[in-house]
């Protein structure tokens, strides 16, 4: 991501010599401020850096410099001291970067631990079947005596008095075995409802003890809670007992007359983090279980993002703790479940190897003598029990910087080579199929590497990792608050949101992992995924209780995640829309800009005191200093060109009986336009620049690796942009250069 | 590797003055000298499927009374102990005796309209109250002066591994049931599992610190500055472990047996370890208030160390006339009252911390049951069999009450630890409040 920034704050202006030189220029001109080479001064420290283009350069400083006179150096004085800036001190020059020793980011933790327990159980099974939830419907009351099985699409029944089947089941004496998975979106708690009358289990992940247990049904209650904390782009294990019968003593023998008709229902519920309460969909349900899964629920201290992206180059006190609560967490979990990880509880020598076998997994590498005999070897002789044993083992080996890092060595061997791939897709420790590739030798060329990266690109982990990316892209990854003012929007509530997230997370899934993963379509894209709710608020025509299915919303002014109501909502106030808001993300995430904070905390001017003025003119009245104009030139036209988009992101042609003004024009790199009107023109520009594909690539390239791109060479970046160009902007190839082409990079300092 | 040895020594080699210290007691019981109320326990111990009221009842009434067979075991606490006879369990409603016997004798109140079936009458759910353990462990967490680490501790004994209305007694409100702890490793993990993952972090920071040094050795010059960093944490970790060491845990860590499989045959020592760790949860003050439920109502226990082979549940059904059963049942509840008796001496032979006497003169024991008499399972004259000076109610004596609700005992219960309350559960059998002639 492009570090610095232009200085905004330029101090008074002296009279100049008539000298055209660049050179003397800034000497006359610019030095007072920003310094006799760009450093800065006292008063205006930010040394003049940024990622600006010559020419980009000279129409900011035509336009706003000298700050107390703008207009005094334009035309050839512009370009000249433009050129000597950038050429002399503009590009920032720092230390050379490098791949740097990271610790774990939490992610990365969390699913490591994951992937290490879980290497010990049977591997998950695809996920490319049917989906649904297997149901299983009995004439007893013991889940025996089959009278009908089936995959149900989802939890939600109403078998009213006579339940499933009058022919086949009694009314008051059936009882039913939902099993299959659910696939976790995202990651955090996760709270599970179920409703019904009747008794009922609900087993979540863990197949022994239910998250929640009304086998007794007493009293009125029919609404039952249970939550639990899961791990995005894993499948848990689920499983329902549902009997509408008496449990206890069986007295079905008895003669006591026709029982009173009672009714039965029965539905199941989640809200996934950033989600509304809703029936788990169809979508999300497998009809088969799958392995459970462990994941540490310790709490950790939130990584440094400041660069944007997610990385581990700094440790702190609470982290240290973290990872120690989370190794006597993982610890608790392993001893307890010991018969089924390691086939034994007490037998010393198989527990002995498994011991090693962990130690191996977690620090990806095979153990060398001096390893083995600290980590399991010398843990053993000291430990009275074997339990004990075990328990130092895995605390160590957790605790260990061996698993805690990442890029120890600074020429990556074959092992190191898996785990960038590993983490690179998966933010996880390598499977056993790259381990063995390293092992045997097969992780020496590009194209092994490539064959992996293929391989692994699809799994639920890259498409979880790969969600997640786009999210922060998107901006929306964090805590979005989209509630609007009841008044001007009384049908905007909470399920509207929920499914207006649900429609860009399936919007985003489908274009990525579709055929063509093309990049652009999530940029120009005409269509938006509709349910029936939605479609009613928006206007377009689809039934009801219609599921979530691609549709045509004003296709000449929709342009993919640009005018996706989501995003339209989330930058915008709770009344009216917000340019600055939409024209700063489209700078920052589309085009990569770097932007700094505005020089004073400003309050936007309220709507209400100036009537008779639309958003465009009350931005533009605000942002009329020409401190504002050095970012909010770039920013406000980019941000006008979405006017056409209220608060709730629907369309509109007018605002106060005005037509909306949504022309602009922006100089992109690489494109032959400037000028467009509406969102559908820009995103098309947008498209085809230079500098959007590059913010594209370098982002993805940080999220991916989390090592600046300019480690592995200079022109790494222009390198995988013109491969990203040359495979028509599909994504997913995108990914799996990156990972094939940092690979085998070495460090560049070596120690 | 040396080889495994037993638990006790595993649990020894743990260290008893452990860094987990102050994470295992709570603050307030931390400053023993500067206590000014004595402090006050209840313990409630529960065995099933009714007693044999012949070899279990004193025929006398006062303070001059015989123990009969079943009671015998009591004869060393005998002037500690109090003998209710006549207190009746009048709730009605869904249910049939086992389920209602279990799910109000606690909580005084209905079971609510449900789906499990008994032998008899109406199905039924849970119970529709809290239960008086938890309404005096509710007061006494309230208070900074009474407030302990758990407040309250539920043991139990092989109790099924199903939760309904004949395997729960204790209640956390209406509808919330309480899961008794049955396995003593779990118990154990419960009250010392902190302590003991201290330990074993303490045991490797030495190798750890040794790991951190040669990857330090390994990586770039720029790289060195961060696993330094992370050193000191480990560092300042390490300092904190010792520095609570200088803590003294107060108590000795109980010492379980090894390996011992929750089974049938295991009862006697299974009841053994729970006892233990009981008494010493109380020396460490984690807990003011425990119930400790053998089996379950309707519990069919086989015990064979007593030469019992038939279910306990199932020979609790045979007539008064058969003399061989009712021979059973009184060996059965004789071994029940052991238990009870070897509690009390437990707790008679610890001195009360920071205090004066036993932990026996601060605590009070109620053994009872669900029913009154098994082969008829009424719900009249329900055993409560009194131990210890806890609620200085006057002791050494055999009452009989005219079919007095049990209600009244809950309240006298809940008033004796200090909790002055009029009614408890079904209001309609609290008239009278607390039984007043117990002090």
């Amino acid at each position: 991501m492009a570090m610095g920034v232009l200085s905004l704050l330029l101090a008074t202006f002296q009279a100049f010599a008539d000298d055209s030189d660049g050179k003397q220029i800034y000497a006359n001109k610019c030095a007072v401020c920003h310094g006799g080479s760009g450093q800065g001064t006292e008063d205006f420290p930010r040394p003049l850096e940024g990622t600006r283009t010559v020419a980009q350069l000279a129409k900011l400083i035509a336009k706003t410099m000298p700050e107390d006179d703008p207009g005094t150096c334009v035309g050839p004085d512009a370009d000249k001291v433009a050129a000597f800036i950038h050429e002399s001190f503009y590009l920032k020059k720092e230390k050379p970067p490098r791949i740097e020793l990271s610790r774990l980011t939490v992610r990365q933790y969390r699913q490591s631990v994951a992937d290490l327990v879980g290497s010990f159980r049977p591997d998950s099974e695809s996920w490319n079947v049917q989906r649904g939830i297997k149901g299983e419907y009995f004439k007893s009351r013991q889940y025996r005596d089959q009278g009908m099985e089936r995959v149900d699409p989802e939890l939600k029944f109403d078998f009213g008095v006579y339940g499933p089947d009058r022919d086949t089941f009694q009314p008051d004496l059936f009882s039913i075995r939902w099993q299959g998975s659910v696939i976790a979106p995202e990651t955090g708690e996760y709270d599970f409802v179920v409703h019904t009358e009747h008794s009922f289990r609900l087993w979540i992940n863990d197949t022994k003890k239910p998250l929640i247990d009304a086998l007794v049904k007493s009293g009125n209650d029919t609404e039952y809670h249970g939550s639990i904390y899961l791990l995005s782009g894993r499948a848990y294990t689920v499983k329902v007992d549902f009997a509408k019968a008496k449990q206890g003593v069986d007295d079905s023998k008895k003669i006591m007359g026709p029982p009173q008709p009672v009714k039965a229902s029965f539905s199941l519920e989640w809200k996934p983090p950033h989600h509304a309460l809703e029936v788990i969909p169809q979508r999300q349900l497998i009809p088969r279980s799958s392995p459970e899964v462990f994941a540490v629920t310790t709490p950790f201290p939130p990584d440094d993002r400041s660069v944007g992206y997610e990385r581990g180059t700094s440790v702190s006190k609470a982290w240290e703790q973290a990872t120690t609560d989370a190794a006597i967490e993982t610890t608790a979990y392993i001893i307890s479940h010991l018969q089924e990880l390691a086939g034994t509880r007490d037998d010393s020598g198989v527990l002995k190897t498994f011991c090693r076998k962990f130690v191996e997994r977690a620090f990806r590498h095979p153990l060398t003598d001096e390893q083995r005999k600290l980590h399991v070897d010398d843990q053993f002789e000291q430990s009275k029990t074997t339990d004990l044993a075990l328990k130092r083992v895995v605390l160590l080996a957790l605790k260990s910087p061996w698993f805690l890092y990442r890029e120890i060595n600074p020429t990556p061997d074959a092992y190191d080579v898996a785990s960038r791939i590993s983490f690179s897709l998966w933010d996880s420790i390598p499977d056993q199929t790259l381990i063995k590739a390293a092992e045997s030798g097969q992780l020496k060329t590009p194209e092994q590497v490539k064959h992996h990266a293929e391989r692994m690109v699809s799994d639920p982990r890259s498409k979880a990792k790969a969600r997640e990316f786009f999210l922060h892209w998107l901006k929306v990854d964090q805590v979005v608050d989209l509630a609007k003012d009841p008044t001007s929007f009384p049908e905007f509530d909470e399920a509207i949101v929920a499914d207006l997230r649900t429609s860009l997370e399936l919007f985003l899934d489908a274009t990525i992992w579709g055929e063509t993963s093309d990049f652009r379509s999530l940029l120009i894209s005409d269509e938006t995924m509709l349910n029936g709710r939605l479609a009613k608020f928006y206007g377009a025509t689809l039934p009801e209780n219609a599921p979530f299915s691609s549709y045509k919303l004003e296709p000449t002014e929709r342009a993919g995640v640009l005018t996706h109501p989501y995003l339209m909502a989330a930058f915008a106030y709770t009344g009216t829309s917000s340019p600055i808001h939409r024209g700063v993300f489209l700078s920052r995430s589309v085009l990569g800009r770097s932007l700094k904070p505005p020089p004073e905390a400003v309050a936007p001017l309220a709507p209400d005191l100036h009537e008779g003025l639309t958003t465009r003119e009350r931005v533009t009245l605000q942002t009329s200093p020409p401190s504002c104009m050095t970012c909010h030139g770039m920013i406000n036209p980019l941000g006008f060109s979405l006017e056409h988009f209220d608060a709730v992101g629907r369309f509109r042609t007018a605002e106060k009986g005005r037509i909306i003004d949504a022309s602009g024009i922006l100089e992109l790199r690489g494109t032959e336009t400037n000028a467009y009107d509406g969102a559908r023109q820009l995103a098309i520009r947008l498209a085809e620049s230079d500098e959007t594909h590059q913010a594209f690539v370098e982002q993805l390239f940080h999220n991916l690796i989390q090592q600046p791109v300019r480690a592995f060479g200079s022109d790494e970046l222009n390198t995988l942009k013109k491969s990203f160009i040359a495979n028509h902007f599909h994504i997913r190839k995108l990914m799996v250069e990156i990972v094939t082409r940092t690979a085998f990079a070495p460090h560049a300092t070596q120690p | 590797m040396a080889q495994a040895r037993n638990r006790r020594e595993f649990i020894r080699d743990l260290g008893i003055g452990a860094a987990a210290f102050p994470f295992l007691l709570n603050l307030p019981s931390l400053g023993f000298a500067n206590q000014v109320e004595r402090k006050k326990r209840l313990v409630v111990l529960f065995s099933p499927n009714g007693i044999v009221p012949s070899t279990f009842w004193p025929e006398e009434e006062g303070s001059d009374f015989a123990l009969k067979a079943i009671l015998k075991p009591l004869e060393p606490f005998k002037d500690k102990s109090l003998i209710l006879r006549g207190v009746c369990d009048k709730v009605r409603g869904d249910g049939d005796n086992h389920m209602r016997g279990m799910g109000c004798l606690l909580t005084g109140v209905e079971l609510y309209p449900g789906n499990i079936q008994g032998g008899s009458d109406t199905p039924a759910g849970w119970a529709s109250g809290l239960s008086i353990d938890q309404e005096i462990k509710n007061h006494l967490q309230t208070q900074t002066s009474t407030r302990t680490r758990f407040g309250s501790l539920e043991f139990g004994v092989m109790v099924p591994d199903r939760a309904d209305t004949w395997t729960r007694m204790v209640y956390a409100g209406p509808n919330k049931p309480l899961a008794p702890i049955d396995d003593p490793y779990q118990m154990f993990g419960k009250l010392y599992g902190r302590m003991k993952d201290q330990e074993s972090l303490k045991s490797i920071l030495d190798d750890l610190q040794d790991d951190l040094k040669k990857v330090e050795a390994k990586v770039s010059v720029e790289d060195r500055q961060l696993l330094r960093e992370h050193e000191t944490f480990v560092r300042e970790m390490e300092q904190e472990l010792k520095d609570s060491k200088n803590h003294d845990l107060g108590h000795a860590v109980p010492e379980l047996e090894t390996g011992v499989k929750e089974d049938n045959d295991n009862i006697p020592k299974i009841s053994k370890m729970q006892i233990d760790l009981m008494v010493n949860s109380f020396s460490a003050d984690f807990a003011r208030v425990a119930t400790l439920q053998f089996t379950n109502s309707v519990g069919g226990a086989k015990m064979r160390w007593l030469g019992v082979d038939e279910g306990h549940h199932e020979l609790s059904h045979h007539p008064d006339s058969d003399e061989k059963s009712q021979e059973k049942l009184t060996k059965i509840n004789t071994w029940y009252c052991e238990q009870l008796a070897y509690l009390a001496k437990r707790l008679a032979d610890t001195p009360e911390p920071g205090g004066s006497g036993s932990l026996l003169d601060n605590t009070l024991i109620v053994w009872t049951n669900e029913l009154g008499k098994g082969n008829s399972h009424t719900l009249d004259n329900i055993p409560f069999v009194l131990v210890g000076n806890g609620l200085d109610f006057k002791m050494g004596r055999s009452l009989k009450y005219k079919r007095v609700a049990h209600n009244r005992l809950l309240i006298a219960l809940a008033n004796g630890m200090g909790h002055h309350i009029e009614k408890f559960g079904n209001p309609n059998y609290c008239d009278g409040g607390g039984l007043n002639d117990l002090t």
